[in-house]
């Protein structure tokens, strides 16, 4: 098999691959994250990439426009320069923080214990008649500070044990990590001297989409900074099924996916050590909230059975594990944990939301919503708890949607459309020019398009709205939100008749499901005292647009709660708090899971809301005049 | 054994459409019942029944429903006459020669072709295009203005071309045909989106695009069944009347297409048998208009339908 080098522009990246090899697949092994939503089966036409020097082989037909082709369609002849334009590579980016990051909320008080902390100590010298060993004077120390039982030495900390009691007069300061269950710690290190350095835990929210890090100082229990990135698996495809389908149809697709998550929660933690000058090694703890697939891959664990029915995972109450094995970058003996899952669809980052929203301590009958890529949501209160999940797609993250973007800096988040003029009035993240339009700014587009005539119910555009604003392309129509003057990236930013449907059945499948799962359970909409949203949608939602376009259901607007991250939130709080790792456990035990796949009902619902607001116009009372 | 007889109480009704001015103009709909339960409700209006006249010499009709209509085809205007002749409460105009790889007629040409029956015969009118959305599009509007105040039924309207049409039925005082695939959501739908547009919903028809017997009537029958069950618990979104083609969709299936053979028996009685039948099962589902081709056919669900509409004595 010939072997040619293949150098990637800008990057200046070379390697050496095989004919076999795509130039996808080089750029992959060149470790560059490309989008590639279809995992490479050249159905998506975003992995393009121009060749500038040198021979490649690609299927008649499949050159795009201006001399691109499909890196994952064609094949090195020869020795090549390839350049990898920026609208081909996932962009890591900052996360907008939403705001509520402290984490005593929910009556998770100070007073709690972290899964990982350090006490300092003074143990007394051993008398002059005394047997007892080492280990055993400290043991009880620690019993007598801490009140826990069950204290298990590791090798690592025996052997540091003489020198660190002696050294210092019988001051040490002992590493206290809580394992596997929530009574039994490991002294996982000793030290002398009453020592007053910083340790961090990591919350992660392991998204289809996007990862996001909160760096906690757990010694003052507090949210330090936040990261976030998109995923790196998104070059293996957009939702978790194609990412199934890869880690089976490639010798080493599952590795392959395990690398590319774990290389995207490597980077933001590199990035947060940096920012704040810390060693990666002073992180001694994580906590990981996922769906179910992500978490499989996350861990290395054959995801192939999530798929198929009856829809079997691994597991999904899972052990903690060193951070060496789980490949993260943080102290190599530290615990990782994942928050424990319901069903192959309802993962541990819905117990983290349920968690984090309060539902599972709470007297009323509480409904969350988490619209993420698989829109999950739970309904209960202190006596019971259902959950089902819906595929929505990752419109809403901006997925599939030219000039979608998340929550970040010159995202717009806010559009106003006059009725008449079609002037639009808009704001964006961090007041910067605007370079594309995240989620709930998509959630404002349609509704106020709507509003202002430009789609009917069905997001059709109307024709002869006669406004320069709505023009004809290749693909059909769209609206210009903002002249390419006023932007910060010189193009026109635009909606598209085919982005409004899409970001319709994102809207019609979160509202199937809320609707599906109460009816599953026979309660009607007024039963529920309180609505908590989650999301990625940055610092707000506008919970009155959600309404209008049918994403949300017709409550009084004073019900709904909107959260932000509730995944890494949840997360926070298992890492913070004993009492949330009790719950966390107890939540996940007794969800009960809704499979909204089988029977009708689903698709039903589905197919009603594909409309502004619904078919239904009784279900939406607040919104019945009607636009014309 | 004396018994109660346990009724339904409705609290909707269909909403009742009139097809045609004039005297000789129809009425339809309007029941507030299911389908012929004389004693739970008011079922005003007989079920309509038209044949199909089409605009040019049908090519891929079988001998069998041309046959009744020799020397007519290709004469619409005189094919018209002779449906009326033979019972039909309306006649139902198909534009066939507007289709891009039929004649390519234009809209003018079929105008005057609608125009041209719409004043030989004494029976109210449907009109409907080629089924090509972009080309009903641009015919329709002028037929309908060519038939102005005639008050005919004018589709087939789709979520694509809806617009268009619904202005022209607006403008010239004529019923809207709307038109979806087998769904019960995107029926009601189009019937929001061109209400929206100020037609009032007396003035729609759903066509909910019904197969024929052995092909799907199951699913078109519990379609049609959930939606008069939605209009009389008094959803107004389909409280509107439905047509069905049910001829269009006989005359295509082998069981009316096969000549004569020892093991189906002779064509006469089974495709004549196919055709009526499956127009008997959308009544009974609640169809108001239905549209059929041969006269036979016609005939013998008329008689059907008459014992039907007999009150029973309870």
């Amino acid at each position: 098999m010939p072997k040619y080098t293949v150098q990637f522009l800008p990057d200046n990246i070379e390697l050496t691959v095989t004919g076999e090899d795509s130039i996808l697949r080089a750029i992959t092994k060149a470790n560059i994250p490309l989008n590639a939503s279809c995992g490479g089966k050249g159905t998506c036409k975003r992995c393009k990439v121009l060749v500038k020097k040198g021979k490649v082989k690609s299927p008649a037909g499949s050159e795009q426009e201006k001399g691109y082709l499909l890196a994952c369609r064609c094949y090195p002849e020869s020795d090549l320069i390839v350049e990898i334009p920026e609208e081909s590579r996932l962009t890591e980016h900052q996360v907008a923080l939403d705001g509520g990051l402290h984490l005593d909320g929910n009556g998770f008080g100070n007073e709690d214990t972290s899964v990982y902390r350090e006490v300092s100590l003074k143990i007394a010298a051993p008398g002059p008649n005394s047997t007892e060993s080492d280990m055993s004077r400290l043991v009880g120390a620690i019993r007598a500070e801490t009140g826990i039982e069950h204290l298990r030495p590791t090798l690592d900390m025996l052997r540091a044990l003489p020198r660190a009691l002696r050294q210092a007069g019988g001051e040490v300061t002992v590493f206290l990590a809580e394992d596997r269950e929530n009574n039994s710690v490991e002294i996982a290190g000793v030290e002398p001297g009453s020592m007053v350095n910083k340790y961090y835990g990591l919350a992660l929210d392991l998204g289809t989409t996007t990862v996001v890090v909160h760096l906690i100082d757990l010694g003052e229990r507090r949210v330090v900074d936040a990261r976030g990135a998109y995923n790196k698996q998104a070059m293996y495809g957009d939702d978790v099924i194609t990412r199934i389908i890869y880690a089976d149809e490639y010798p080493d697709g599952l590795e392959k996916l395990r690398e590319a998550a774990v290389s995207t929660i490597n980077g933001l933690i590199g990035d947060l050590a940096q920012g704040w000058e810390i060693e990666p090694e002073d992180i001694k703890a994580a906590v990981c909230a996922g769906n179910t697939t992500m978490i499989h891959l996350f861990l290395g664990l054959t995801p192939t059975n999530i798929r198929l029915e009856p829809y079997t995972p691994v597991a999904n109450i899972i052990p903690p594990v060193r951070a060496s094995q789980a490949g993260l970058d943080i102290h190599p003996q530290a615990w990782v944990r994942c928050v424990p899952g319901v069903a192959s669809y309802v993962g541990g980052d819905v117990t983290a939301g349920v968690l984090a929203c309060g539902m599972a301590l709470s007297d009323e009958l509480v409904l969350f919503v988490d619209i993420g890529t698989n829109g999950e949501m739970a309904l209960g209160n202190r006596e019971w708890l259902v959950s089902c999940a819906c595929s929505a797609g990752p419109a809403f993250e901006g997925g599939g949607i030219r000039h979608g973007m998340r929550a970040m800096r010159g995202a717009i988040e806010q559009v106003t459309i006059e009725p008449g003029s079609l002037e639009v009035k808009y704001a964006t993240v961090s007041a910067a020019p605007p370079v594309g339009i995240c989620g709930s700014g998509l959630i404002d587009c349609i509704a106020r398009l709507y509003k202002a005539g430009v789609i009917n119910r069905g997001g059709n555009f109307i024709v002869d709205a006669g406004s320069p604003r709505i023009r004809s392309f290749a693909e059909g129509k769209e609206f210009v939100l903002v002249w390419a003057g006023e932007t910060g990236s010189f193009t026109d930013i635009t909606i598209s008749e085919a982005e409004v449907k899409n970001l319709l059945r994102s809207k019609a499948a979160i509202y199937a499901g809320i609707r599906s799962m109460l009816k599953m359970v026979g309660l009607p909409f007024d039963a529920v005292d309180r609505v908590v949203v989650a999301g990625g949608f940055g610092r707000h939602i506008n919970i009155r647009d959600a309404i209008n376009i049918g994403m949300l259901p017709d409550m009084p607007l004073e019900k709904y709660t909107y959260i932000g991250n509730s995944s890494v939130k949840g997360a926070g709080m298992v890492l913070l708090s004993r009492r949330a790792r009790d719950l966390a456990g107890e939540i996940a035990g007794k969800m009960t899971y809704i499979e909204l796949s089988t029977g009708n009902t689903f698709m039903e619902e589905f197919v009603s809301a594909l409309f502004v607001p619904h078919t239904d116009l009784g279900l939406f009372p607040s919104c019945a005049t009607s636009a014309k | 054994m004396a018994g109660t007889i346990i009724k339904e109480r409705w609290t909707g009704k269909v909403l009742e459409m009139v097809i045609g001015r004039g005297p000789s103009a129809i009425k339809v709909g309007g029941d507030g019942t299911l389908p012929f339960l004389h004693y739970e409700g008011k079922m005003p209006n007989r079920p309509a029944v038209a044949l199909e006249v089409w605009d040019v010499e049908p090519e891929d009709w079988p001998e069998m429903v041309t046959g009744p209509f020799a020397g007519v085809l290709g004469d619409p205007v005189a094919w018209a006459g002779k449906c009326v002749e033979m019972g039909a409460d309306l006649v139902c105009l198909r534009l066939a020669g507007t289709h891009p790889d039929n004649q390519d007629a234009t809209p003018e040409g079929a105008a005057a072709t609608a125009k041209a029956v719409a004043e030989a015969v004494n029976v109210p009118l449907i009109v409907t295009g080629c089924g090509i959305e972009e080309k009903d599009a641009v015919t329709l509007p002028v037929v309908g203005e060519a038939l102005s105040g005639k008050g005919v039924l004018l589709g087939c309207a789709t979520a694509n071309n809806y617009k268009i049409i619904t202005t022209a039925c607006k403008e010239h005082g004529h019923n809207i045909i709307a038109s979806t695939p087998l769904d019960i959501n995107l029926a009601k739908q189009l019937n929001i989106l061109i209400n929206e547009m100020d037609l009032p919903l007396n003035r729609i028809a759903m066509d909910p695009l019904v197969g024929a017997l052995g092909y799907g009537i199951e699913y078109a029958y519990s379609i049609m069944e959930r939606s008069r069950l939605g209009a009389l618990t008094g959803d107004k979104m389909l409280a509107i009347p439905v047509i069905c083609f049910a001829g269009q969709e006989t005359w295509k299936t082998k069981e009316a297409k096969t000549k004569d053979n020892e093991e189906w028996g002779t064509q006469d009685r089974r495709a004549i048998l196919w055709e009526a039948a499956a127009a008997a099962v959308f009544a009974q589902a609640g169809g108001a208009i239905m549209v059929l081709r041969h006269p036979e056919s016609l005939k013998q669900y008329k008689k059907h339908i008459s014992a039907l509409m007999k009150p029973q004595v309870y």
